[in-house]
């Protein structure tokens, strides 16, 4: 918590006084949402994050946000950030990129995203899916989009093929917090032309508490991205366990559609599945299908759309929601 | 007598030729009002103008911004764009001047655009909304964009009379009169 405070606190000097900083390189930015959903809940989110350039090539990166939901039962608007009702540090982390020859180092060290399969803040928050995919999301027996690290990474190779690796312990935020001890992640990314595949493993610790769950957490996912002129069609499949004598297994794929034609539309869709197999009443099968747009508005607002037919033993209320957001977002130099 | 009015003769000749052939950098500001206005581009017509662009021209992706945010280049070169963050970019423009997407690519990775034929294209990332910039292709070889003071240099212009044009993001091209010879500054001012 004294971490927390420390960090929003210089996050909010540092947004105050991001005019006077710009010869330093640092960049300030926020978004605000507001959102509704026919699930009958309504959403308030902010983020704040500020970065740049420190001295001798090192970065920083510093984010924090705060949101609230009418309701806590669905997850709607809940793509990557938590929804609590209080201000939470997300990531805060400096890095450092080398690249010798062809080559490529990257170092990085603080708190940070999970680095499992697609799990950046932009590859989630306000793409155009106001909802997290059923296996990124807190109380589903998978992985979280809200899962944090506080420990170590790096990358090595080359920008066509390089490994990932993280040392350190879950620092999440949002209701599924892992239990407390090491954890480790891997990943390999590779990328030929428009095809970008990467493979990714984690050793972790539960969500559940240990007189419930007892062993690790481990998952291998498979994730890929393919683009060719304003069509980008993504996904993951996931299977492991969230504890021991249970399963859980899932996957999405989503289309998005950014034509020329199109100007400021993006057009989404994501088909996906999950199954949480345990030999008991508390088993989770659920299917998913989502289509919707995000759309650039004038002077910094983004407004999406989704409309969504779900089945099985989600808690939910409805089985065709709608969900409607309006984000402004504004930078300061 | 001949041989010195040959050599006074020839003096003059190479004085007329040097005085042809001088160049000079053109210096200027560009203004808003009262206001400063850094990211402009001032470019001059010129029928002889060096050659094609020979240059490495790079508009970079590092910290979620794109460096630097106008980008003047001649028409006809490559601008290679490449992603020097740990996150996808996906650089794109649909609107006036060039259109292209280049999908996304991870860091390390580079794309290049080549911008054939004069005119504004707005740069975008389609993944991260704050990221905006601009890059002019002019067809002149003789060219600048101010800086963050607002002062621009256009280097090694023959002597001589110029029209000129100049754009600023969000504003009219303008277009007057511009004297190229090593004293007269160009002061660009929009209302």
């Amino acid at each position: 918590m004294a971490l927390s405070r420390a960090v929003l606190l210089v996050l909010f000097v540092v947004v105050g006084h991001a005019g006077l900083a710009s010869g330093q390189s640092l960049t300030a930015e926020a978004d605000v949402t507001a959102g509704h959903s026919t699930d009958d809940i309504s959403s308030l989110a902010t983020q704040l994050r500020a970065f740049g350039d420190l001295k001798a090539g090192v970065r920083f990166y510093l984010e924090s946000a705060w949101a609230r939901r009418s309701d806590k039962e669905s997850d709607a608007f809940a793509a990557a950030y938590p929804y609590g009702g209080h201000f939470d540090v997300i990531e805060t982390y400096g890095e450092r990129l080398f690249t010798p020859g062809r080559g490529l180092v990257g170092i990085r060290a603080g708190r940070y995203r999970t680095p499992f399969g697609i799990a950046g803040r932009s590859d989630h928050a306000y793409a155009g899916f106001l909802r997290p995919p059923l296996i990124r999301y807190d109380d589903y027996f998978a992985l979280s989009n809200t899962f944090l690290e506080h420990g170590a990474d790096v990358i090595a190779g080359l920008p066509q093929l390089y490994v990932e690796a993280s040392l350190g312990a879950p620092a999440d935020v949002g209701d599924a917090k892992r239990r407390h001890g090491l954890d480790s992640v891997v990943r390999l990314q590779a990328y030929h032309g428009p095809l970008i595949v990467g493979l990714s493993r984690i050793w972790t610790q539960p969500t559940q508490p240990e007189s419930f769950a007892r062993g690790r957490a481990e998952f291998t996912g498979l994730d890929v991205r393919w683009m060719h002129d304003g069509v980008l069609v993504r996904g993951e499949w996931i299977t492991g366990q969230p504890f021991d004598g249970t399963t859980t297994d899932g996957w999405y794929a989503d289309l998005m559609l950014h034509r020329a034609a199109m100007g400021p539309v993006t057009a989404v869709m994501r088909v996906e599945q999950l199954n949480y197999n345990i030999a008991s009443e508390y088993a989770l099968h659920a299917r998913r299908v989502t289509v919707g747009a995000k759309v650039r508005l004038p002077r910094g607002l983004t407004a999406q759309v989704n409309l969504l037919r779900q089945s099985g033993n989600l808690p939910v209320s409805r089985a065709i929601p709608v969900d409607l957001a309006l984000t402004y977002s504004f930078r300061l130099h | 007598m001949r041989a010195l009015m040959v050599a006074v003769g020839g003096i003059l000749l190479l004085t007329t030729a040097t005085r042809g052939l001088a160049a000079f950098d053109l210096v200027g500001t560009t203004r808003v009002g009262a206001r400063v206005e850094p990211n402009a581009v001032v470019w001059l017509e010129a029928a002889a103008a060096p050659g094609r662009e020979t240059r490495k021209v790079v508009l970079d992706q590092r910290n979620l911004t794109f460096s630097p945010h106008v980008l003047a280049v001649r028409a006809g070169a490559t601008v290679e764009f490449p992603n020097r963050d740990r996150v996808f970019h996906n650089v794109f423009s649909f609107h006036d001047g060039k259109r292209f997407d280049l999908g996304m690519y991870p860091v390390g990775a580079s794309r290049d655009v080549t911008f054939g034929t004069p005119g504004v294209s707005r740069i975008f990332c389609n993944i991260h909304p704050n990221m905006a910039a601009y890059v002019i292709a002019v067809d002149s070889g003789y060219f600048a964009a101010s800086d963050a003071s607002g002062r621009f240099q256009i280097a090694a212009v023959p002597a001589g009379t110029y029209v000129y044009h100049a754009w600023h993001p969000g504003g009219a091209t303008l277009t007057g009169s511009a004297t190229v010879d090593g004293e007269t500054p160009l002061n660009v001012r929009w209302p």
